[in-house]
């Protein structure tokens, strides 16, 4: 139960959605674009999201599009359900299978998830890895970004900007990837850590959520990871160096622990995409 | 012909259940009802300074705020727990006072609206901090608190309660033996995480009479506790249990039902409801008991126990509830199945600022076995011996005698050398606890025995057996049907007494505590037992009702009569019989005169014989039967990462005798998740300050759809002659050996001896090199 009253509005076009948004602002409050809503029913009963309006962007159409041709794009408002079922881009569906449980699921959208309040957003893991691109709406109009340029811990956007579609070459969603989450224990639940990876051009790539309290891709980590120079063990210690913040320590796991598992998944992804020559 | 004993008949509760039409308490709405939310403590230890209510209060649809008032205090065996928070908070969570309002939003918001100002004080966080030389005193009036006799709390302590037992000659123990272990076990409190959250609803009705609504699994329980606290007469406290949903033994604990009758009468005895949240119901609730303790164990080379010395601290949190019945229990079931010559054990009941415990499915068995079951292992280990052959070696058998000091016999015991074997056949023992299935894959058995009693004395049942004019039952008897399916097994026992078809044997569902004769509570597997017996007489009372008018239309003796197939016959020409229907309202002869009356047939049925326990020594019978079993616990265990799978489960148990095999299967392997879920997961994790980290489900570990292993039980039938058609008490066994059985096979697996509980990858890589690391 939410013990604070919020306006609910569902617009059925961006422009009217952006407007709201702009109107609600200046009646003095405090909007957010809300899909499936599982964070403001969650979060909202405890009082960590308190919001007074709420703009529902389902009845959006460019916010439920799916289309494939030479690229991916997939809408804000679909459901991690719906990722799943459309079997397009396997290795978003192997990332988002993951969160939470299926009636969970039927209501997390893509969009829901990569602007989520709690920290894992673990679908951003494959978006960042495959250089996705997103589709962002603002009252100067719809413009298209890297998602790498607009994603540091959280998707930067600015106030009233709303996150519209995801775009994923076709050729980088038939790398080979490898995806892991770890649990502090079982398999349904929030992750210990969830470590992503592509291989693209004989390079290893990673992206990892649940070590920081925010998911990350961070280059240098890679190069160590690809410094052929160096044995396994050697460019897992190397890329340690370079967790961009404090290791989480908290009920899933300690953060001496996270890095123990973080080592073996490491370790695990450079075995099977490659990269284990030099490892004597 | 078996009418219905060992077969599966659809439940009686199953269609209202699969349909959704069941209510459940929180269900019941009403017009005129008012809602009731907590303000609950943020500090696990702290003076309430000051409670300003002024916002709260303008919240519009507030009828009234509770702050807890300082007496009276409540409690089952001590009385040490006031209705709510008065000048103190002892625990994270403790509730500090209550809205009542229209809506429940309304009552929430203005439960966020109160300030509270606390002074915080020394926080304890566990047992043995408790029991430290200058610990903080949590209660400083302990010593004249009211309390039950038989129960000893220790003056300028944090101690509640100890048992002692002393069997046998500890010294002379140790000298038999060649071979000594000593290990130290712990584990947190935890949750019973039932899927209903605790509810009630209480009313006080123009003529004094006070309703209670509540998921309980002890109504009359709440009946004479509210008649003793607040002065009431008994007669005018009717406490109704609707379904229930689930209770694990956390609903057998009064809390919510002392808060919603202080709101009812804030409001002039207006209905009230107070539906705790999941938070409220994991950490304002009472909760399962945690758990320090050490243990040292003496053996012959030839495995033959001599001695056993053992320290078991409970933590009881915050205040006793059951938990000084809880450390009875483990003081008396302290040495496992096995017969120990020489036994010295303290259980002590110690008070800490984490939630207050009540009664866990298993009661205390669960928990002193992991403790017992993991030092025969080590101590197995020690004497190059196979564990299933130490404990066959050492297992409890009729003649021998337990820590209590109470001889056993077949029917107390049942028969745990055959659980034993068949738990070999069915693991397939002989092919080693260890098998590498792959180069950091190793497959991995690890074993438990088990054996529960139920420690409660002077628990009675009654039954009421009253019949429609078609001849057909209807059984009205106190257990509250938690999930388990106690009612539905009681209309089985009586449609083989009565050798009738079981469809026409109505089983009141709902309790209503004026109208329905007392059961003791639903808890500690009693309910068969109990009210099967009390049954049991009713039915034969109501044969001989039914005879005695018969014989009139048969004109014959009673004696030669026979009751069955709904009808009353002479023995030995059955085709001489009057219709059961014809004369359960009396009978009417064909000249008009009638004879006999309604029948009505009345049972009740008392546990015999169980005595206190001696204080210096624990001597005396603590139980009625004990049911034995052997369980194991097949894994599959990664030797990089520590990760595991459960692959198998098993548990090989002498029930007495099946009476439904579905629903035993069902409490078995319910049981069997529980035991290993506890084990491998679920736990409260404190800070320093004692608060709980994340009280809520998403982080707490409860199994999911997948997370199972294969379950595989299997059951023997050594009578227990006291009990229904012999059956024994079957709700708890499958826990209790289960925690115990996963460390076991854990510690073989990683090489190093698991002592603490949950059992996650991370506690054993902590185990295993987590000292390396540093």
């Amino acid at each position: 139960m939410i013990s604070y009253d919020f306006d609910y509005h569902k617009p059925t076009a961006i422009q009217e959605a952006l407007e709201l948004f702009q109107a609600l602002k200046k009646q003095g409050k405090k909007p957010v674009y809300f899909s499936g809503g599982t964070e403001i029913i969650t979060l909202g009963r405890v009082n960590e999201l308190v919001t007074d309006a709420v703009i529902d962007i389902k009845a959006i159409p460019e916010c439920n599009t799916y289309k494939q041709d030479n690229r991916l794009i997939l809408g804000a408002a679909l459901t991690l359900t719906n990722v799943l079922d459309l079997q397009s881009f396997p290795f978003l569906e192997k990332a988002v299978a993951e969160i939470a449980d299926n009636t969970a699921r039927n209501k997390i959208t893509l969009g829901g998830n990569i602007c989520a309040n709690i920290i894992y957003r673990e679908a951003v893991l494959p978006l960042l890895l495959t250089d996705s691109r997103i589709l962002l709406a603002s009252l100067d109009g719809l413009t298209e970004k890297p998602i790498s340029e607009l994603f540091h811990q959280e998707l930067q956007l600015k106030d009233g900007e709303l996150l519209v579609q995801v775009m994923t070459d076709l050729e980088a969603i038939q790398l080979p990837f490898y995806i892991v989450k770890k649990r502090r224990q079982w398999g349904v639940g929030y992750p210990l850590i969830t470590v992503a990876a592509l291989r693209k051009q004989n390079k290893v790539h990673v992206a990892i959520s649940g070590l920081c309290s925010f998911p990350f891709r961070n280059k240098q980590m890679e190069d160590s990871l690809n410094n052929e120079q160096l044995s396994i063990d050697e460019r897992i210690e190397a890329a340690l160096k370079h967790i961009p913040a404090t290791v989480l320590d908290d009920v899933h796991g300690s953060d001496a622990y996270r890095i123990f598992v973080l080592k073996n998944t490491l370790r695990d992804i450079l075995r099977v995409l490659g990269g284990a020559e030099n490892d004597g | 012909m078996n009418w219905s004993i060992g077969k599966s008949p659809t439940r009686k509760d199953s269609l209202e259940k699969v349909t959704g039409a069941a209510k459940y308490t929180a269900d019941f709405i009403g017009a005129q009802m008012l809602h009731v939310k907590l303000a609950v403590s943020s500090h696990a230890h702290a003076k309430l300074k000051k409670i300003d209510t002024a916002k709260a209060k303008q919240v519009p649809g507030v009828h009234a705020i509770i702050l807890g008032p300082a007496s009276p205090l409540t409690g089952d065996e001590v009385k040490d727990r006031p209705i709510m928070a008065s000048d103190t908070v002892r625990y994270y969570g403790e509730p500090i006072a209550a809205v009542v309002a229209d809506h429940p939003f309304q009552a929430k918001k203005a439960a966020e609206l109160i300030e509270v100002t606390y002074e915080p004080l020394p926080v304890i966080n566990s047992p043995k901090e408790a029991l430290q030389p200058g610990a903080t005193l949590l209660h400083k009036d302990l010593a004249t608190y009211e309390k039950i006799p038989h129960v000893y709390p220790e003056a300028n302590t944090n101690i509640a309660n100890r048992t002692k037992i002393r069997k046998g000659n500890i010294s002379q123990g140790w000298d038999e033996s060649d071979i000594t272990i000593e290990e130290n076990f712990s584990f947190s409190p935890s949750d019973h995480t039932a899927m209903e959250t605790r509810c009630t609803i209480v009313e006080i009705k123009p003529d004094g009479v006070v309703h209670i609504t509540s998921s309980t699994q002890a109504p009359y329980k709440i009946k004479k506790q509210f008649a003793e606290i607040f002065g009431l007469e008994e007669g005018k406290v009717v406490v109704h249990a609707p379904f229930v949903g689930g209770g694990y033994g956390g609903k057998v604990a009064t809390q919510l039902e002392f808060i919603a009758y202080l709101a009812s009468v804030a409001v002039g005895g207006k209905p009230v409801k107070l539906l705790y949240t999941r938070e409220e119901d994991m950490v304002s609730a009472p909760v399962r008991i945690g758990l320090d303790a050490s243990i040292k164990l003496g053996a012959t080379k030839e495995g033959k126990l001599t001695a056993a010395e053992i320290t078991y601290l409970i933590d009881s949190g915050a205040y006793s509830d059951k938990g000084s019945m809880l450390t009875k229990a483990a003081a008396a079931t302290c040495t496992g199945p096995y017969n120990i010559e020489n036994v010295s054990c303290d259980a002590l009941c110690v008070y800490t600022n984490h939630p207050y415990v009540t009664a866990y499915r298993g009661f205390s068995h669960s928990e002193i076995l992991f403790v017992f079951e993991r030092a025969m292992d080590i101590l197995a280990k020690k004497l190059k011996m196979d564990p299933l052959v130490l404990r066959e070696k050492n297992v409890f058998l009729p003649g021998m005698t337990t820590p209590t000091q109470t001889v056993l016999n077949h029917s107390t015991v049942g028969n745990l050398p055959n659980c034993i074997d068949k738990l070999k056949d069915l693991m397939n023992w002989d092919e080693g606890m260890v098998v590498r299935v792959a180069d950091n894959k190793l497959r991995v058995k690890g074993i438990s025995c088990s054996w529960k009693t139920s420690t409660i004395s002077g628990a009675s049942s009654g039954v009421v057996l009253l019949f429609n004019p078609d001849g057909s039952v209807n059984v009205l008897s106190g257990i509250v049907e938690i999930g388990m399916g106690t009612k539905t097994i009681l209309a089985q026992l009586l449609a083989e007494r009565l050798k009738m078809d079981i469809n026409k044997i109505h089983v009141q569902m709902e309790v209503d505590t004026k109208v329905i004769p007392e059961h003791y509570k639903t808890a500690a597997s009693r309910g068969t037992l109990l009210a099967g017996r009390a049954l049991l007489k009713a039915a034969d009372d109501a044969v001989s009702q039914l005879k005695h008018i018969a014989s009139h239309v048969l004109t014959c003796s009673p004696d030669d009569l026979e009751v069955g197939y709904e009808k009353v016959y002479v023995r030995d020409e059955p085709e001489t019989f009057v219709q059961v229907k014809d004369i359960c309202y009396g009978y009417e002869f064909p000249n008009g005169n009638s004879i006999g009356g309604q029948v009505i047939g009345r049972g009740n049925y008392t546990l015999r014989h169980l005595t206190n326990l001696d204080y210096e020594t624990g001597a005396g019978k603590s139980g009625p039967e004990w049911t034995v079993g052997a369980q194991g616990v097949e894994i599959e265990f990664d030797t990089t990462d520590y990760t595991y799978k459960l692959l198998n489960a098993y548990s090989v148990i002498d029930i007495g005798k099946v009476l439904h095999y579905k629903a035993a299967m069902g409490q078995v392997m319910g049981a069997m998740s529980m035991g290993l879920n506890h084990a491998s997961a679920e736990t409260f994790q404190f800070t320093q300050d004692a608060i709980i980290s994340s009280p809520r489900l998403r982080t707490y570990g409860t199994f999911r759809y997948g997370d199972h292993p294969q379950y595989h039980v299997h059951f023997f039938e050594t009578p227990h002659l006291d009990g229904p058609y012999g059956a024994r008490g079957v709700g708890e066994n499958g826990l209790i050996g289960m925690p115990a059985a996963l460390a076991n096979s854990l510690s073989i697996a990683a090489g190093v001896e698991l002592t603490k509980l949950p059992l996650t990858p991370e506690s054993i890589w902590r185990a295993k090199e987590g000292d390396e690391e540093k």
